[in-house]
């Protein structure tokens, strides 16, 4: 009968360990050998540090410790846990390290005169994950469609205000810059109320596409923010960077030479830019870069407007 | 209904602190944020109470953790969240703001592992004041009103709900929620026992 029950656990179709109370593997099933390349012989009687050096103090590692001591089980899913165990479909991805996406069960199991051990499950949860990156990518595509601006086109303020949260959050976790450009269009009130709306909406569209074709970074986005206002979000992107993409924005739109005999810089339409940018700490918010950006872009409003000024550390330049 | 005395009562809030002090911990370092949590107050009431307090009778949706302990005393505990709340926690946790109404399949999973770690915690520090042995079940994830969540309408139960408010902070989004612990006669009888010998260590 214990051969037959070992027997079925070596072929179930699903990673299993077990550990013993000194965390000693004594366990480990045909699937885990298969997708780890490690046959059973080379990992039984070794401790969990051992065979994973990198999974010391991990998540996992925590999970075995308080399974062993607190007779507690515990979960660990795919989603908060990328791929804990260096797990591989076949040759091809272990060679570029694309790990088998995993749910691990952790759970203390009470063997009989043995004392106490421990019991690692882990699911391959790939498709499952593939599924739902699907749906998600569906409802993203959904979703862009209450994100636009009805008039331009272009992302509209609730997709900025979205967007901003995101790459502000991942600028925080890696520790990298985000940088924030404010524009308004130079004297647009006396363009709207000499040539009509009509004309204003139009130049506003090509301002529009005009700044949109300067990007080409997939998170960099273009956005209305309100009335004349644009704004522009470029990750990972230092001041010396956000600069250059201002003053190229600035160029192009100069280059549109929409008629504004109304203007009080030039005869045709301009824009004036405001540059911000940060590495977020953990208690900087959106707020304070949107606030750097606006206060710039007074600056290079009373610098005469058409041109780009940038705010730093509490300075304008 | 059940009531413990003001002392025991700060001890119990003293041990749950505690215990969610190392959920938010652990949970920091899987988001690389910082996530704290504190429990304000603890109540013991009727489970239709409890049910009433989350808006059972208006149909509220609760999204639920349950894991059963059993050892130092017998138990099932929840850790519950308004649905809408409990999709903020996860996808400020994984880090995405997409609204689809529900949680996928991965984002319950991920919800079972907050609850794990929530509860988990709570539980240790209860059993390391208690000096006793707890043995802990892999978490389960419910969706449902209060009443199905706890269980109202099945067999007949003489016992007591404790609750904890938890306060619960990321990225400076404030969430309440409530981990529940089902407790019998014999269960609220070896609780207060712990208590009383852990403020006997603590004074003593």
């Amino acid at each position: 009968m214990l051969n037959l029950l070992e027997g079925v656990l070596k072929a179930v179709r699903t990673g299993i360990i077990v550990l013993d109370a000194g965390q000693r593997i004594v366990f480990w099933n045909d699937w885990m050998a298969q997708h780890s390349r490690m046959e059973a012989r080379h990992v039984l009687g070794r401790t969990f540090g051992e065979v994973f050096p990198e999974m010391i103090d991990g998540r996992t590692h925590i999970a075995v410790e308080s399974a062993l001591r607190n007779n507690f089980a515990s979960l660990l899913s795919q989603t908060l846990n990328k791929a804990p165990f260096p797990l591989y479909a076949n040759p091809a991805d272990t060679a570029s390290d694309i790990r088998i996406q995993q749910a691990v069960h952790v759970m203390p199991l009470d063997v009989a005169s043995r004392g106490r051990h421990c019991l690692v499950q882990i699911t391959d949860v790939s498709m499952a994950v593939a599924r739902e990156r699907k749906l998600r990518e569906m409802a993203v595509e959904l979703e862009s469609q209450t994100l636009v601006d009805g008039l331009t086109g272009i992302a509209n303020r609730r997709r900025f205000d979205l967007h901003l949260e995101d790459e502000f959050r991942r600028a925080k976790r890696n520790a990298t810059p985000v940088s924030l450009v404010m524009i308004d269009v130079d004297y647009f009130k006396d363009f709207n109320d000499n040539y009509g709306h009509q004309r204003g909406d139009d130049c506003l569209i090509r301002i529009g596409s005009a700044l949109s074709g300067m990007l080409n970074r997939a998170r960099d986005l273009v956005a209305r923010y309100g009335g004349e206002e644009f704004t522009v979000v470029l990750p990972d992107t230092d001041k010396d960077g956000a600069l250059q993409v201002a003053e190229a924005m600035r160029a192009a739109v100069e280059a549109l030479a929409i008629e504004h005999a109304y203007s009080g810089v030039a005869r045709h339409v301009t824009i004036s830019l405001g540059v911000s940018t940060l590495v977020p700490e953990l208690s900087t918010t959106t707020g304070s870069l949107i606030h750097a950006a606006d206060r710039a872009l007074y600056q290079a409003k009373r610098a005469g407007r058409n041109c780009v000024a940038v705010y730093l550390d509490g300075r304008l330049r | 209904m059940f009531q413990l005395t003001e002392l025991q009562h700060d001890a119990l809030v003293e041990i749950f602190n505690i215990g969610v002090g190392q959920a938010a911990a652990a949970m920091s370092r899987i988001v690389s944020e910082e996530v704290t949590m504190s429990v304000p107050e603890i109540a013991f009431q009727s489970r239709a109470e409890v049910a009433h307090t989350l808006g059972a009778r208006e149909g509220r949706r609760i999204c639920a953790v349950a894991q059963q302990f059993s050892g130092a005393f017998n138990t099932e505990a929840f850790l519950m969240f308004p649905e809408e709340k409990s999709l903020e926690i996860v996808r400020l946790m994984v880090g995405q703001s997409l609204s689809l109404e529900e949680l996928s399949e991965m984002e319950q999973e991920a919800m079972s592992e907050i609850g794990n770690i929530i509860l988990n915690s709570c539980m240790a520090t209860l059993a390391n004041a208690s000096g006793k042995e707890l043995q802990g079940s892999l978490p389960m994830y419910r969706i449902g009103t209060g009443n199905d969540i706890l269980g109202e309408s099945g067999k007949q139960w003489d016992g007591v709900v404790m609750t904890l408010k938890i306060d619960f902070n990321i990225e400076r989004h404030h969430i309440y929620g409530y981990v529940a612990f089902l407790l019998d006669l014999p269960a609220l009888h070896d609780l207060t026992q712990y208590i009383d010998s852990y403020l006997a260590g603590v004074t003593g």
